[in-house]
């Protein structure tokens, strides 16, 4: 079953098109992430599909609901963290968390227990008393993420959630996240950390000037895009390698302790063995190899780049 | 508890700080005490309708005017706040409506207005209960205007926090607007007597209104000019508020 399903999802400002007919189905009870440059049309699409912002054209359905005809049916059952910090500046974290609940029509027997659940999973208990004025960017970016899990929902959208976050904290959210999302809740992530997306999602959708460009999981992604593997020779120091080697196919050789050889095409064993041949026939000993996986950073560093050519954007 | 409610409770908890309250009360406490019996030895009474009032009876009602406008500043600065703080988003993406959002402002500012008269009326007593006459419509009267009043400078706060963008803008504006409100009305010294063209002004400013009729109430002089202040007042209010719930429900995100 699908809880968000977008059809020919359009946005315009004037001349502008942020967001140019999208299609998106989200399963329920999945980690989607949203990847896209900046400005790519991410915070659009979040506010469509939160009724934040009317649609220009195309229709969404968000948990079965009508999201045209029926906007506040749809925020009653979803959660959202915006890009852009919230906060109340003179409450204390305690307090915003509280008022969050009560905001949320949440009883107040379970706004105490959730505000004590929620300070303890976020790490907050130090910082309880304190004003969010008076606290850092980052431990207000955690109240603001904290604060939506005051109240219940089906679907949350975390629209760069871990912006500001120290590592540990991050992991923590990430963490968090994860455990939701056993408990049967759906989650739709952007982020511009590559890793989180990897860590995290189940699907990932990449957007570039406003159209989806790739949709699969991270690994059919892997792939589909991944084809330039990456293999590193380490060798000691050696005059006239570039001679040595000419001819062989792709490479790049770099210098600092010892020599590394880098090959990074879609035929990198090719290439593998015809350097491993040309060592060993000039007898220069291989001190180390290794393969270096695709990461959904290069996946995503090609899909954009392909994107951009296409449309004929300098890059 | 009805969306509404809600909203109302939040607004008030993040308004309602002891610095509000304190700065509410101070205020009028310097006006009323200082300034009132600093000028009695120039102003001995001033005329109001068939009597003669004290100056500090005449500054103390007109500081419940002064209170009421001042409070619902709280208005304009929850919604700058929320637009700064980027609550005014985040409360749009939860279970509530732009509608609903505007009229939880509306009732703030109305409990804040009402507390507030309600405080000067207890602080300035003292000072006006010889000249008081209570009557069937000195209640009604206070509390009309205390409403009003509310959703009438409320509604020009409001206005001026969806106009601007900056910090700056916002506090110079506020502050010369509700400067000119204060000092050329009849709060602080009568009509009669000040130059034509300062008694005409007088006369352009709400505040003016919203104080005789709180005078009205409290001194038991209620007649058709009055009536026809009311009139003014409630069609001033109903056309800002108008404007700023317009402004406010196209306020871009």
């Amino acid at each position: 079953m699908y809880c968000i399903e977008a059809k020919s999802l359009s946005k315009s400002y004037g001349n502008v098109t942020a967001v140019d007919s999208i299609d998106l189905s989200v399963e329920s009870g999945k980690i989607f992430g949203f990847l896209g440059p900046n400005g790519a049309g991410k915070t659009t699409t979040i506010k469509l599909l939160t009724t934040l912002i009317p649609t220009s054209s195309g229709t969404i359905n968000i948990l079965g609901i009508d999201a045209s005809r029926d906007p506040l049916g749809v925020r009653k059952k979803i959660g959202v963290v915006l890009q852009q910090p919230s906060y109340e500046p003179n409450l204390t974290v305690e307090k915003s968390l509280e008022k969050y609940g009560m905001m949320w029509d949440v009883d107040q027997k379970t706004r105490r227990k959730r505000v004590e659940e929620l300070l303890s999973a976020f790490d907050l208990k130090d910082i309880r008393k304190k004003k969010n004025d008076d606290i850092s960017i980052g431990q207000r970016r955690r109240v603001q993420v904290a604060r939506e899990f005051m109240h219940d929902m089906d679907l949350l959208f975390l629209d760069e959630p871990t912006v500001g976050l120290d590592p540990s904290a991050r992991r923590g959210l990430l963490d968090y996240i994860k455990g939701k999302v056993r408990d049967g809740l759906t989650i739709f992530f952007t982020t511009h950390i590559l890793e989180e997306a990897e860590y995290l999602c189940d699907e990932i959708a990449i957007i570039n000037h406003g159209k989806i460009i790739a949709i699969d999981t991270p690994e059919e992604l892997k792939n589909k895009f991944g084809r330039e593997k990456t293999i590193k020779i380490h060798i000691g120091n050696v005059e006239n390698l570039s001679s040595i080697l000419q001819g062989v196919g792709s490479y790049e050789i770099s210098r600092d302790e010892g020599t590394v050889i880098t090959i990074h095409s879609a035929d990198s064993e090719q290439v593998l063995v015809k350097i491993l041949q040309v060592l060993n026939s000039n007898n220069i000993p291989v001190d180390d190899l290794s393969v270096v996986p695709t990461s959904l950073e290069e996946i995503f560093l090609t899909v954009v780049k392909n994107s951009d050519t296409n449309s004929g954007v300098k890059t | 508890m009805h969306p509404i409610f809600r909203l109302v409770n939040r607004n008030l908890t993040i308004s309602l700080n002891m610095g509000f309250v304190i700065w509410q009360v101070i205020f009028p406490v310097i006006y009323i005490f200082v300034a009132g019996f600093a000028y009695t030895a120039l102003i001995h009474n001033v005329p109001f309708g068939q009597k003669n009032l004290d100056y500090p009876a005449f500054i103390a009602s007109g500081m419940i005017g002064f209170n009421i406008m001042n409070s619902t500043l709280i208005s304009g600065i929850i919604i700058w706040n929320d637009r700064r703080h980027g609550m005014f988003e985040q409360i749009l993406v939860g279970p509530f409506t732009r509608a609903q959002y505007i009229l939880s402002n509306v009732y703030t500012i109305g409990i804040i207005g009402l507390f507030s008269a309600g405080l000067i009326t207890a602080i300035g007593y003292p000072l006006f209960f010889k000249s008081v006459e209570f009557n069937l419509l000195t209640v009604p009267l206070v509390v009309f205007a205390s409403i009003t009043g509310a959703i009438l400078f409320g509604s020009i706060a409001s206005i001026i926090s969806t106009r601007l963008k900056s910090s700056e803008g916002f506090n110079v504006i506020i502050n010369t607007v509700f400067l000119f409100f204060a000092f050329v009305s009849t709060a602080f010294y009568p009509a009669q007597g000040a130059p034509p063209i300062l008694g005409t002004a007088f006369y352009l400013n709400p505040l003016t209104y919203l104080v005789d009729v709180v005078r009205a109430g409290i001194f038991g002089n209620f007649t058709g000019t009055v009536g026809y202040e009311m009139i003014v007042l409630v069609v001033a209010a109903a056309v800002l508020f108008g404007i700023a719930t317009k402004l406010l429900s196209k306020l871009e995100i």
